[in-house]
């Protein structure tokens, strides 16, 4: 039999197998014409060794092409975050750059493959782990930090036809998840053996717990308004009526700093205040770990932002223009927009100290965001939405 | 007394700009450095320029050199020493050599060389491989295009003309002070005028001591002599004093 | 339930301690019970090396006790040893120490400004202030040949006149300065955060601050009205005109305000006395060896009062000279600052002491 006998892409939508049923999705249509492409080359070239063996036409077979093209999309949709990632990394340098007046990165063009660079070195550095520490503690926590943040990471949908999974629950699997990484954090304060550790993350879970409850009353109000936990009815509510910053401004606030603190970016960096605790809860940690932590600070903030844009800026929807732009880009400037106010923030501020930053989570962003739920009450029992 | 530029804030706290100036501040000097390019120098590929006289190592002009030891003196951190070298046009010659290492830049070498032979470098780039490599013999120690802006000159103002209201007429001491013979104390013993470097000391007979043998007193000539006390260190008895000129 | 307390070492590597010491404080949660200031890991024997060296040869080891006041501490030094020889510098050297002390003084400032910015986390602060900083190393670069150790001042004048264009470059420089010094004050007196961090916190007041001995901006910021400047004019600060800043709070705010105004009186301080330089001589001739006696000399530091008391013996070697640091001093009073306040203060009281440890362990 010939080669294209072998090698035939199909539409993924017609696979009896699919989790999606007839919805669109291109990260799963990309992995399984991936499949049918590798898969239907090694079933060519492995029928030419063995002719008529039974192993070639199982491996294009519809089952298999559908459970290694899951396979293949979780890559393809990672990959895609992941450079996403490096983008936002590469622009928090250049921007803050800028700001100080000096030059930030330098390895490729625009110096955009620093962070690549700065990834192989902590990959290429020894492994060196505290004589006293906690081994289980300190491994795993970290593990859960990067592995939550990108858990998370993938469970937000670029547009309704770039997702993993549609879910009835959607914002509240990830604000759940989202809340892992603190306790965490806590654990691996305590694993390290450090007093500046053992501070940073108590000052971690402090701030983190007490920003989480703003957080939650702003999505809870958002929920409201909208009337479904999906993350695809909320964007489709603000593209049938208003974006939710309208309406919701003083929401959109809370829910903006509360992320930056979140987020542990200056100026809410207490858990790694370097100018008194070393490097706050990370210092014992070196090489990839320490890289990973960092890759995980940005995946989270990569999260924040996205939630914000979700929830207050229409997602992937551009008033009047609906079906001139490409709505996963058009979601990825957003979330890069927002990442940006938290740059030049970082940029302009300094440190805030432990008591302060609880008071304003407490006495000015609780109250806020309780006011904020008022108002959507009102707007609701008003029948403005 | 107060604090002046306070001034142009209001004295209540809460009526300041929070945080909209500084976004504001960040914002503009963003706008303002992509525009232009930023002040950062990109050291190994583009260098900041730097004065002649700037204070890198010390350079040696060998040919002017005289060998005299002033900067060997003078050294805080005695890095300079004296060494025989072989040249081919001069013959035997003392010059210094210098252990970069522990030189400190201060270029007071430079600035006592009563011939400008010792002059400051703008060299600052002098990593090695080992100390040894750090120790600049007075061949290392040229630098090719030495100009007039790396000599340092000793521009000193003697307080008896400044008395008298003379400010235009700058000296140095190796061109006042002079050593002074005290002449009940020399033994003729000629180390004085063999070890000067210039050649300013002349012996000179000044009468017959008992047994019949001439007496031999230094003559120093003060127009060769650049003071550098290697007489008034070498003599067996203290014959040879320092005379400050003030 | 029982509370344990912790101790905890900051230092003598650690990034709030710019140098090598420690403070260990006694924590409680995150307030300061108690605090140990430690010192002497920096110890190099400056003043015993000096007995071997001569009296010219001090003055590029002086530069050496502080990285950032290289040109004061020369200078009093070089004050110290006229005193002793008793001589008259001339007027233009002592116009040109002058404006070499004040472009000091504001590098000095602005060097901890930087490190402050630092402290609070505000990175912008840091490289702002270092940029305007590297200005005024470049007119040390022209004026004496090098950035940090100057090494200008000489017994009896100054090592070199000033050289062709200097004064309009120092103008020019000044001007620039003070206009870009209000941005950086723009992203700390404007922003809510940085008043919240540094008011109130490290409050000290001016009966401590006077029975400690503290001296400079950490007294000034008190509500002490002294400044050597002023009060003991030496070479020719009684011709010129300038105000003394007092603040009366007496915290870190304080500090931090008294020594921008510090800056802003130095660019007036240099314009004055670069219109009123005379002409003539810069340096004078002076006798190697200096007579027995024991002199001192005194002068404003950008940290306090610097001084420095020598004892010679006639010999061209001075037979003690003791060095009057005022960190030294000031670092004593770390604890009383840091006490009842919390950790995360350390940073912003500390940072406001401008901490130099080549003068203080010396």
């Amino acid at each position: 039999m010939s080669f294209s006998d072998w090698v035939n892409i199909s539409d993924p939508l017609a696979n009896p197998n699919s989790p999606y049923g007839v919805t669109e999705n291109i990260p799963y249509s990309v992995g399984s014409g991936l499949w049918e492409i590798i898969g239907g080359i090694l079933a060519w070239i492995i029928n030419m060794i063995v002719p008529g063996n039974r192993l070639s036409p199982w491996l294009i077979s519809d089952a298999v092409t559908n459970a290694l093209g899951l396979v293949l999309m979780v890559v393809v949709f990672f990959a895609v975050i992941f450079i996403v990632n490096l983008t936002m990394i590469w622009i928090e340098r250049k921007v803050l750059g800028r700001i100080m007046d000096r030059r930030a990165t330098r390895i490729g063009p625009l110096g955009y493959l620093q962070c690549l660079a700065d990834g192989l070195k902590t990959f290429l550095k020894e492994h060196i782990m505290p004589d006293k520490a906690d081994k289980k503690g300190y491994m795993w926590a970290v593990s859960i930090v990067i592995g939550s943040a990108v858990l998370i990471a993938g469970m937000i949908p670029l547009s309704p036809r770039w997702f993993l999974a549609d879910y009835g629950t959607g914002l509240l699997i990830v604000f759940g998840i989202f809340a892992v990484s603190p306790f965490m954090i806590l654990v691996a304060g305590w694993a390290q053996n450090n007093k500046y550790s053992l501070i940073g993350g108590m000052r971690a879970a402090a701030q983190m717990i007490s920003y989480e409850i703003p957080m939650l009353l702003v999505f809870v109000s958002v929920v409201l308004m909208a009337g479904s936990l999906n993350i695809n009815d909320i964007v489709q509510f603000q593209m049938d009526n208003t974006w939710f910053i309208i309406p919701q401004f003083i929401g959109f606030v809370v829910f903006m700093v509360a992320a930056v603190a979140e987020a542990e970016r200056i100026p809410f960096d207490l858990p790694e205040a370097e100018a008194e605790l070393v490097e706050g809860w990370q210092t014992e940690y070196g090489g990839m770990k320490w890289g990973l932590i960092m890759l995980s600070d940005y995946f989270r903030g990569y999260v924040a932002c996205a939630l914000g844009v979700i929830m207050f800026l229409g997602g992937w929807a551009l008033p009047f223009m609906d079906e001139l732009v490409i709505p996963e880009i058009v979601f990825l400037l957003k979330v890069i927009l927002l990442f940006f106010i938290m740059v030049w923030a970082r940029g302009t501020f300094g440190r805030i100290r432990t008591d302060q930053i609880l008071n304003i989570g407490w006495k000015v962003l609780l109250p806020l965001a309780v006011l904020n739920l008022f108002i959507v009450v009102l707007l609701k029992m008003g029948g403005v939405f | 007394m107060a604090i002046k530029y306070m001034d142009k804030y209001p004295k209540n706290v809460a009526l300041r700009g929070w945080i909209l100036k500084p976004f504001l501040t960040t914002f503009k000097n963003m706008i303002k450095t992509t525009i232009h390019r930023p002040v950062t120098i990109m050291y190994p590929y583009e260098k900041e320029w730097i004065p002649d006289n700037y204070r890198g190592r010390p350079g040696l002009v060998f040919e002017k050199c005289v060998g005299c030891g002033i900067c060997e003196r003078m050294c805080p951190t005695t890095c300079i020493e004296l060494v025989e070298v072989e040249d081919e046009a001069l013959g035997k010659v003392k010059r210094p050599q210098v252990n970069v290492g522990r030189c400190m830049m201060c270029g007071y070498c430079a600035e006592y060389c009563p011939v400008e032979a010792m002059t400051v470098t703008p060299d600052y780039e002098l990593a090695g491989y080992t100390r040894e490599d750090l120790i600049y013999d007075p061949y290392q120690l040229k630098w090719e295009n030495t100009t007039i802006g790396m000599e340092v000159h000793l521009e000193e103002h003697l307080p008896s003309n400044l008395a008298k209201g003379v400010t235009d007429k700058p000296t140095a001491f190796y061109e006042v002070d002079r050593p002074k013979l005290i002449g009940e104390k020399c033994i003729s013993c000629n180390r004085c005028a063999k070890t000067c470097p210039v050649d300013a000391i002349e012996m000179i007979v000044v009468g017959e001591n008992a047994k019949g043998k001439p007496i031999k007193h230094p003559k120093i000539d003060d127009s060769k002599c650049v003071f550098c006390e290697q007489c008034i260190v070498i003599c067996p008895k203290d014959a040879l004093e320092i005379n400050e000129v003030l | 339930m029982m509370t344990s307390k912790m101790w905890v070492t900051m230092g003598p590597q650690h990034p709030f301690s710019h140098g090598l010491w420690t403070l260990k404080v006694k924590i409680d949660g995150e307030v300061i019970t108690d605090a140990i200031p430690i010192i002497g890991y920096l110890h190099r024997g400056w003043e015993k090396e000096c007995e071997n060296r001569t009296y010219p040869q001090i003055i590029p080891m002086a530069d050496r006790l502080c990285y950032s006041a290289s040109m004061t501490w020369s200078h009093v030094y070089v004050m110290a040893v006229e005193e002793a020889l008793g001589i008259e510098v001339p007027e233009r050297a002592q116009y040109l120490r002058v404006v070499a002390d004040e472009i000091c003084r504001i590098q000095s400032h602005l060097m901890w400004l930087a490190a402050m910015g630092t402290d609070l986390g505000n990175l912008t602060v840091f490289l702002w202030s270092l940029r305007e900083r590297e200005m005024f190393l470049d007119l040390f670069v022209k004026l004496c040949g090098q950035r940090l150790t100057t090494n200008y001042p000489r017994i009896g004048g100054v090592r070199n006149d000033m050289p062709y264009l200097f004064e309009r470059d120092c103008m020019r420089v000044v001007d620039l300065f003070e206009k870009r010094l209000w941005d950086i004050i723009a992203l700390m007196d404007d922003s809510a955060i940085f008043l919240s961090r540094m008011q109130g916190v490290g409050r000290i007041s001016r009966k401590e601050a006077a029975n400690m001995g503290l001296t400079g901006p950490g007294m000034r910021g008190c509500g002490v009205n002294f400044d050597v400047r002023r009060d003991d004019p030496y070479e020719v600060y009684d011709l010129l005109d300038f105000e003394v800043p007092v603040h009366k709070d007496g915290d870190a705010y304080a500090r931090y305000a008294v020594r921008i105004e510090e800056m802003f009186q130095s660019c007036e301080i240099i314009r004055q006395a670069m219109a009123q330089m005379p002409d003539g001589p810069v340096r004078i001739k002076v006798p190697r060896n200096v007579p027995a006696g024991s002199h001192f000399a005194r002068i404003e530091d950008p940290r306090g009062e610097a001084l420095m008391h020598l004892i010679s013996d006639g010999t061209d070697k001075p037979y003690r000279l003791k060095v009057r640091s005022p960190i030294f001093v000031n670092v004593s009073g770390a604890k009383r600052m840091v006490l009842g306040t919390r950790m995360a203060d350390v940073p912003a009281i500390m940072g406001t002491i401008d901490m130099c440890l080549g003068e203080t362990d010396r």
